[in-house]
């Protein structure tokens, strides 16, 4: 692979990664957010085993076959169902609103790059140069798990944060030990699990499942 | 220099004749002024053609170190600038001036007023310029409340706007003197020369200091609580005047001091400068599409556009010391264009706005309409200068916003992340302010000026007198020369940016009709655009003659069938103002109110439909009031130790003496 | 001098009258094109690609008619939007890249030319003295004011990386290093950009062509009083707006076939070239049409929030990625 591919390859794959962050936020239908969480996984793969071509490492190879099953296969295979068990499948009325979680967004990027920019200056290479994306990427996580209403979403939240670390650490360790991603993919795996029971419970007494409605369990 | 101060001599004479029996008073007055301000356009003119620095000292005036001014290239681009509005207002005056404006002391202050814009450029000392700031700043409050037996908000405006200005005042006064610290005397080449010597702390003490005062004068956000206020409040000359002359002089200070007498300082001083007027440009525009009094409209609109000279002027105090010198000279004749075009356009506008309220006698759009039929010239006018606002190409705030763009998009290249951060927030607003501004104008043309008259006032309209049409004629043909020929005028604003920066290189704009970047890729020519358009006119007019030949047939609107099409079916400027307001509600913060009465036999039937809307300014709700109702609450507490008896004060007075003694013992 | 100025007269001048009839014949075929996918999807006929052309031509021929309380400016606008339009497209990099007055082919100059013609349009909409008018307008105003900012900061990612912002310099750079297309930076501002233009140019799910329902119309209430021959303009201006948008995405995004060595086998190439790229955007437009349905007029700046930040983004990536 020459320079000018591995860089241009590099590239785009981290960027996918960024923008369907965004998108998650910018899109309501949780099918669509879901759809955009399953491109998410699928990008970072293609970082990883472009990384693992690039400086020919096998195990990050073998990671990022990991990271393309669990996160752009299984997990978002998983909330697809969940998603189908609930009848209004609309993130409607977020705390925040849509545009104004958009520039809030586009701050956050800022930001991300304005934090990392001394990282990058240790060592500037094609790949350290993309670290403020998988930053950008954890703060745009954190952003819709603090903002957003319902079960589904705060659980997306939770795994750009993820995403985000895992590519963060793709590009600046190249490649975390496979057995430390398949403990955090595993993790996640049962982050969805158990939220599938709890949906289906909530379904079952409330009817619904935004997580507002949980103080009413309380009783 | 003597051409100046005769121009000023002229000024202050027109001070004295403004206490002339009634009949003379008006034309002679604004004679001495207007001749005053021609002679002060000359002398200004001169220095930016010939790029001298000329001086003049005198102990005669002031105590301690006298009176000084000098009037170098920078501060001749801000006399032309005042000194064209200045000329256009007093021939403007001669036919506008009726009631209160007509009286002694308000033709004399106004008089003042325009003298004191004049002068600040050119003072180089920290006495004669804080002489004449405060002159300007108490002339202007006393012209706000003119009209106060009128209109009540007049006296609220000018309590605003006094406490506002002598705050930024003292601020500045307190910056200036922090520069002195060192053994550097109070007039400015003294200063220039100590302020290398004081620590980074003071330097950027007083920067902020002085910044603070200067931006507030500039109207920027959040310090702008005054001036949408204040503003419309003023007869309109005068707030033409304040509006592209005295807030320009807010600029004038952050330049003057923070590139020319502190040379540049630190690059976090001028990303505060960009920070303020990113916040300026999108808060002023934002606002001026939801309101629907004309001249408060504008008001914002100065906001926004001074927010975008802020930008210009911080982008270049950034970039100054980064090895794009070229560029940063680029950016700040950028920020000096604007200004230029500014107080054309502005200044034409506000003068268009008084001409329509001295026609209809009212101010609100909601309450016009139609007025292109019974003022053509005016409309013309304003229509033109309001295209110039929003950047129409071949008018002169297209041009200037071309060369903003330019000094911030060229500043990229290597710049460090927070000048590249600022300069990329700065294209942001820059883009953002464009389609809003299209949107607030758009409103105040067409539902003021076209369309079916709302009030009889509007019916009743007639053409003003044509002192005004010919000063408004002015400053339009401002907006055309700066847009279609705008490489005339770059020489000069070069020489000013030098003289800004304290440095002499290169030109970074080439010569010729257009704006021509020399070293960098980049270009306009609006005069070559504008015959590209006529050439495509002619074009289709060859191809199909029928289209103005044939007249048209005069029928009643369609409307999709209805019948009749009243004036009060028609879009108000609220409404068209309202989907923006719905998008942008987390900011502006309107308070909308409909009270709905039925009919006493059926629910389903409504008897009156009340609506109400009112925007007002959040910064001055959610950022002052808490502040001024603490203060008022202080106020009522400390009232209790006052209950009127003698003892009562004359014993705090012996408890003081007491404690001194204590205390020094 | 001399020489470039005889270049200009004979190469220059020339492709530039030809991109604005070129524009002016193929935008209103690029309408017929999409109106005809659209019925075939519905599984109608549809009328042929060239309806739009002789729509035009049918009412130049018909009365001129004013609403009573309008002014010169109803029949001035049409004028003003159709010379906007068309300077811009005679000056942009459509079938050469050394377009008469390529110069001054700046972004901004062709963003505040269509703006300068959605302002005219507006300020026709408020002088019928109309409810729907005004409507129209103040709609159409908002939308621009919330697309343009969007439109121009797409573009200026893309100058970030040619170092100008003068289109025909940008289209040639990008010539030069075709490895820029792939870059994440153009991607993004790419999708800003579609989303924009459809905006612009008013059509689904933004705003309805073909709607004449009273509270949908955006673009037609505004220009619902004209008749005859300057509807036809209007209807012309618009189809050059869209001809025009199509295009400068089609040669910032993909500039290959475009003429840039001033031979006039390179210009027929560019035409050919133009009007392949063009079909190919209409024909995708169309398909988004076809799958989605109009937006509530207060969800559009959602969409609009969206494009904006993508070009935001496409920015930074730029700015980052350099």
């Amino acid at each position: 692979m020459n320079a000018a591919t591995y860089t241009g390859a590099l590239e785009l794959a981290a960027g996918a990664v960024l923008v369907s962050a965004v998108m998650t936020l910018w899109r309501r239908q949780v099918r669509t957010i879901v759809t955009m969480l399953s491109l998410q996984g699928i990008s970072l793969a293609a970082v990883a085993l472009i990384l693992a071509a690039h400086e020919h490492d096998g195990a990050l190879a073998l990671t990022g076959l990991l990271v393309l099953i669990v996160k752009g296969v299984i997990v978002p295979g998983l909330l697809r169902r969940i998603a189908r068990l609930d009848p209004r499948s609309r993130e409607t009325t977020p705390l925040v609103n849509v545009p104004a979680s958009l520039v809030f967004a586009a701050v956050l990027i800022v930001l991300s790059y304005v934090v990392s920019a001394r990282v990058t200056s240790v060592a500037p290479s094609v790949a350290t140069r993309m670290v403020p994306i998988g930053v950008a990427t954890v703060l745009v996580g954190y952003f819709m798990l603090v903002t957003r209403r319902r079960a589904v979403s705060k659980v997306v939240g939770l795994i750009l944060v993820d995403n985000g670390i895992a590519l963060v650490t793709f590009l600046l360790t190249s490649g975390v030990p496979l057995i430390v991603e398949l403990g955090s993919s595993l993790d996640v795996l049962l982050v969805v699990v158990v939220l599938q029971f709890l949906v289906i419970n909530m379904g079952e007494q409330l009817r619904r499942s935004e997580l507002d409605q949980m103080k009413e369990l309380h009783d | 220099m003597t051409l100046l101060l005769v121009g000023l001599g002229f000024c202050l004479l027109g001070v004295l004749t403004s206490a002339l029996p009634r009949t003379y008073r008006v034309p002679v007055t604004a004679s001495c002024a207007a001749l005053g301000c021609a002679l002060a356009f000359c002398a200004a003119m001169r220095v930016l053609v010939t790029g001298d620095t000329v001086s003049f000292h005198t102990t005669l005036i002031l105590p301690l170190n006298g009176f000084a001014m000098t009037l170098d290239p920078l501060g001749a681009l801000f006399i032309v600038a005042t000194a064209l509005v200045g000329f256009a207002s007093c021939v403007y005056c001669i036919g506008y001036v009726r009631g209160e404006l007509q009286s002694r002391s308000a033709m004399g202050l106004f008089v003042a007023f325009i003298l004191s814009l004049l002068a600040v450029p050119a003072a180089s000392s920290i006495a004669t310029l804080m002489l004449f700031w405060e002159l300007m700043a108490v002339s202007s409050m006393l012209l706000i409340v003119v009209e106060h037996r009128h209109r009540r908000e007049a006296r609220d405006a000018a309590l605003w706007y006094g406490v506002m200005t002598q705050l930024g005042a003292a601020s500045i006064l307190l910056g200036l003197l922090l520069l002195t610290l060192r053994g550097g005397g109070q007039t400015f080449t003294e200063i220039k020369s100590h302020a290398d010597a004081l620590s980074p702390i003071v330097r950027s003490s007083a920067f902020m200091l002085v910044l603070l005062g200067f931006a507030s004068k500039a109207g920027a956000v959040p310090l702008h609580v005054w001036l949408p206020k204040a503003h419309p409040e003023a007869p309109s000359p005068v707030s033409a005047m304040m509006s592209s002359s005295m807030v320009a002089m807010g600029v004038y200070g952050i330049i003057r001091v923070g590139d020319d007498l502190l040379h540049g300082g630190t690059v976090w001083w001028w990303i505060a400068v960009v920070a303020l007027g990113t916040l300026s440009a999108l808060y002023g525009a934002l606002h001026a599409t939801t309101s629907t009094d004309i001249k408060r409209l504008l008001a914002y609109s100065t906001i926004d556009i001074l927010g975008l000279v802020l930008i210009g002027v911080g982008a270049a105090g950034a970039l100054r010391d980064t090895g794009h010198p070229a560029v940063a000279q680029l950016a700040l004749m950028a920020a000096l264009l604007l200004v230029v075009a500014h107080a054309g356009f502005k200044g034409a506008l506000f003068l268009g706005a008084g001409a329509v309220e001295r026609a209809t006698g009212t101010r609100d759009l909601d309450q016009l309409g139609g007025l292109i039929h019974r003022m053509p010239v005016t409309t013309t006018i304003f229509a033109l200068s309001a295209c110039s606002i929003m950047a129409v190409p071949t008018l002169s705030g297209f041009s200037s916003e071309w060369l903003l763009l330019q000094g911030l998009l060229h500043g990229f290249t290597d710049a460090s992340t927070p000048t590249l951060i600022a300069l990329l927030v700065g294209i942001v607003a820059l883009a953002l302010t464009g389609g809003l501004t299209a949107v607030a104008f758009v409103k105040a043309l067409g539902i003021g000026f076209l369309g079916q008259a709302r009030t009889l006032g509007a019916v009743n309209a007639t053409e003003v007198a044509p002192t005004m049409q010919i000063a408004m004629a002015l400053l339009g043909a401002v907006s055309i020369v700066l847009g279609l020929v705008p490489g005339l005028v770059v020489p000069l604003i070069n020489r000013a940016a030098q003289s800004g920066l304290s440095r002499s290189t290169m030109s970074p704009l080439a010569r010729g009709t257009g704006l021509v970047l020399a070293q960098l890729r980049g270009a306009i020519q609006p005069a070559f655009l504008f015959v590209g358009a006529a050439a495509v006119l002619v074009a289709v007019w060859l191809i199909n003659r029928r289209l103005v030949h044939r007249s048209a047939r005069r029928v009643d609107a369609w409307g999709c069938g209805r019948d009749v099409q009243t004036a009060r079916m028609q879009y108000t400027a609220t409404s068209f103002g309202e989907p923006l307001q719905r998008v942008f509600a987390d900011v502006l913060r309107p308070q909308s109110d409909v009270e709905l009465t039925h009919v006493a036999e059926s629910r389903y039937y409504e008897q009156s439909l009340k609506y109400q809307n009112q925007v007002s300014d959040a910064v001055e709700q959610f950022g002052y009031r808490p502040v001024i109702d603490a203060v008022l609450r202080g106020g009522k507490a400390a009232r209790r130790i006052q209950n009127g008896s003698i003892h009562r004060y004359l014993a705090f007075g012996f408890v003081a003496l007491l404690v001194v003694l204590v205390v020094l013992a | 001098m001399t020489s470039s100025f005889t270049a200009t007269l004979a190469y220059s001048m020339p492709a530039s009258a030809l991109q604005i009839v070129l524009v002016a014949l193929g935008g209103p075929l690029l309408l017929g094109l999409m109106a005809k996918i659209r019925a075939r999807a519905e599984g109608r006929v549809g009328a042929p690609i060239s309806q739009p052309l002789k729509d035009i031509r049918k009412l130049l021929s018909k009365e001129r008619l004013h609403a009573r309380h309008a002014s010169v400016v109803l029949p001035l606008a049409p004028i003003v939007i159709l010379a906007a339009t068309a300077v811009a497209i005679g000056i942009a990099p459509l079938i050469t890249t050394h377009p008469a007055l390529g110069a001054s082919a700046d972004i901004l100059v062709i963003v505040y030319l269509l703006l300068t013609g959605s302002v005219a349009g507006a300020l026709a909409g408020l002088d019928t003295g109309t409810a729907f008018g005004g409507m129209g307008a103040s709609r159409a105003m908002t939308i621009g004011a919330l697309a343009e900012p969007a439109l121009l900061v797409a573009v200026i990612a893309l100058s970030i990386q040619a170092g100008t912002s003068n289109l025909p310099a940008i289209v040639s750079s990008t010539l030069a290093h075709p490895n820029w297309v792939s870059g994440p930076s153009r991607l993004l501002a790419l999708v800003a950009l579609v989303i924009v233009i459809i905006a612009e140019t008013g059509r689904l799910p933004v705003d309805n062509p073909a709607t004449h329902l009273e509270l949908t119309m955006i673009h037609e209430a505004m220009i619902l009083e004209y008749a005859g021959p300057e509807l036809a303009l209007v209807t012309l201006g618009g189809a050059m707006r869209l001809g025009l948008l199509f295009s400068l995405v089609a040669n910032l995004f993909f500039p290959w076939g475009i003429g840039s060595n001033g031979s006039l086998v390179g210009l027929l190439v560019g035409v050919l070239a133009l009007a392949l790229k063009t079909s190919v955007i209409a024909v995708g437009v169309s398909l988004i049409e076809i799958h989605s349905a109009k937006l509530r007029l207060f969800r559009l700046p959602e969409l609009l929030a969206g494009a904006f930040v993508m070009s935001v983004l496409a920015v930074i990536t730029g700015l980052v990625t350099r």
